[in-house]
């Protein structure tokens, strides 16, 4: 392992996979939930937009 | 058993600081009980139901409803609390001059909330709790006021004697992130109620005692907002403190960076002061760019809640992942759905993403020309303060008693705790749906019952008023259910109860110390307030409106 260059480590999936499993655990479902959490500001703030542009 | 033993005493709430904890609570919980007596009758009147007897006035029920939960709940409630995380992080006991200002502080704040809940009630300061002149109350309502200030500085002053205290006895150590985050907090707190204690001692006392005869309607509501939506933070930074210090650990899990954590009280400190203008943007008397300036600083301050969405996320998912959670969100279902400590305060923090969206909506200039002043902004409030904020206390209260009586935390408080929050939850989800559907489709905020002379309009409003007086009363009910667990809990065995402070998780950043430069930051938020305030309150000061005289509408 020691010896791979950056350049291996970068290209080898599988090492890359395992080693991000051990220090640094998935956060997929955070990304996910952050941004179901923006679409859903974004979504609401277009919709009052919306509304405004409608009335004015 | 006896080493565990051991530890448990060792663990034990100091008794002094406890009493000190168990009065501000008891104040803020009969306050928030009061006000929800209000509340109730509030909605009822408004939806039709009910008309209000012996000449009580529905504006007098609101000003008591506003003062009572927004300003006397949450101040007794959040000092407690944060002299209770200073006594648990900073020493295990507060020094005994920091528990004499905190009883200073408490007894000021008490006495001043009696004769302001008296002249409400003598219907002498129906004036909101917003108290805009040139609505005029008795004299004692602004000096009731000005103890309610002067007391929690007092408060502050302790908050950060024991930290300087804890500083010199621990040199070159980071703080404790829960008093680092009660630091942040006063300090914030201290910066912002300059501007209301300024418009009270300065505008509101003289000018009610009749020393002047008229008061600058627009420097005074200037000084209210400057105040007024720091107000907001202060509400939300101790919020912020349980579910960044207290949450981790009640789920098992741990804080997933103290650096993140920190940066976002910054910037926090940084960014909730000069922003009030965003509640003035339909007001004349201030100039275009100043409001644009201080509504691209209210976006800035999003930065900080968004951050904090991702790292309660994060510290979630960790959790889960190490519980050995699978797929994109098996996590969710690992945590602790049972435990009141938890179920509570996450209710509120699903629900700060509505409260969230529609903040943005309030401080940007043309959708807040569609929102003001109609029963959306009350709709907003309610999510934020009133469900957000209040949540997440109720969340503290159901550990926090017990952990300050030496009382143990009762496995059937989980059961009636949850069903506590739940209530409250449903009860605020519906009155503030309502309130947010029937404010677009324009019903003003702040009305009494009316049909207006049944405009088609008005009467389409109906069934939305009604829809709120529903909510209000199924939030009746949880505070009935709320009243009942505390006395429950004050009547539990005697014991010990965990006071939850998590760790640090090995994995996180190490905390750059620029983080606790004090100096750094204050002097940066106090420039920020001198640019966004400075110019546009001496051009109110050097081109003020004809002053006007009081008016008593009720």
């Amino acid at each position: 392992m020691e010896n791979l260059t950056p350049n291996m480590k970068r290209t080898d999936a599988s090492i890359k996979s395992a080693h991000s499993t051990e220090s640094e655990p998935s956060l997929k479902g955070t990304f996910a939930s952050v941004m179901m959490v923006g679409a859903f500001l974004l979504v609401s703030w277009l919709g009052v937009f919306l509304l405004f542009l409608a009335r004015s | 058993m006896q080493a565990h033993t051991a530890q448990a005493q060792a663990a034990h709430f100091d008794r002094n600081d406890g009493k000190l904890v168990l009065a501000h609570v008891f104040v803020a919980f009969t306050a928030l009980f009061l006000g929800g007596i209000a509340g109730l009758l509030q909605g009822m009147v408004r939806g039709g139901m009910f008309t209000l007897p012996a000449g009580i006035g529905y504006y007098q029920l609101l000003t008591a409803h506003g003062v009572l939960m927004a300003l006397i709940f949450t101040t007794f409630f959040i000092i407690g609390f944060l002299y209770s995380g200073l006594s648990k992080t900073l020493g295990g006991k507060l020094l005994p001059s920091v528990r004499k200002m905190g009883w200073i502080g408490f007894w000021l704040m008490l006495i001043g909330t009696v004769i302001g809940v008296i002249m409400i009630l003598l219907n002498k300061a129906t004036v909101l709790y917003t108290f805009y002149a040139p609505l005029k109350a008795s004299p004692l309502f602004y000096i009731a006021l000005a103890l309610l200030v002067v007391g929690s500085w007092i408060s502050g002053f302790g908050v950060f004697k024991q930290y300087r205290h804890w500083k010199k006895e621990n040199k070159g150590q980071f703080s404790p992130l829960f008093a680092f985050m009660t630091v942040t907090t006063m300090l914030m707190w201290q910066i912002a109620t300059l501007g209301v204690a300024a418009a009270v001692l300065l505008q509101f006392i003289p000018w009610s005692f009749g020393w002047i005869d008229t008061i600058n309607v627009m420097l005074t509501r200037t000084l209210f907002w400057y105040f007024g939506h720091p107000l907001v933070y202060f509400w939300l930074l101790p919020t912020y403190i349980c579910w960044y210090v207290i949450i981790p650990k009640v789920i098992g899990s741990k804080i997933f960076s103290d650096a993140l954590a920190r940066l976002t009280f910054i910037l926090l400190l940084m960014f909730s002061l000069p922003v009030g203008f965003h509640h003035q943007l339909m007001e004349p008397a201030i100039a275009n760019f100043w409001k644009y300036l201080q509504v691209v600083l209210t976006f800035m301050v999003v930065v900080p809640s968004l951050i904090t969405a991702f790292s309660m996320f994060a510290t979630f998912e960790l959790s889960g992942r190490a519980k050995g959670a699978k797929g994109l969100f098996g996590w969710v279902k690992t945590l602790p759905w049972k435990d009141v400590r938890f179920f509570a305060p996450f209710m509120g923090m699903l629900l700060f993403i509505p409260a969230g969206a529609g903040g943005l909506i309030n401080a940007s200039h043309q959708m807040n020309a569609v929102v003001h002043n109609t029963l959306w902004v009350p709709g907003h409030f309610h999510l934020s303060v009133a469900t957000t904020v209040a949540l997440t206390f109720f969340g503290v209260a159901y550990w926090l008693i017990p952990v300050v009586t030496g009382r143990t935390m009762q496995p059937k408080m989980h059961k009636l705790g949850i069903i506590q929050s739940l209530l409250w939850s449903v009860g605020m989800f519906i009155m503030s749906g309502a309130m947010h559907v029937v404010g677009l489709f324009g019903s003003p905020r702040r009305t009494a019952y009316t049909t207006y002379g049944d405009h088609p309009d008005a009467i389409l409003w109906m069934p939305y008023h009604v829809v709120m007086a529903i909510g209000g009363i199924i939030l009746f009910i949880s505070l009935i259910v709320l009243v009942y667990n505390i006395i429950t809990m004050l009547r539990a065995p005697k014991g010990y109860t965990e006071y939850p402070i998590a760790e640090v998780a090995e994995t996180a950043d190490k905390t750059p110390k620029l983080l606790e430069r004090w100096g750094v930051w204050v002097t940066v938020a106090v420039l920020l307030v001198l640019t966004a305030y400075g110019m546009p309150v001496m051009e109110i000061l050097n081109n003020p409106a004809p002053g006007s005289p009081g008016y008593i509408m009720w």
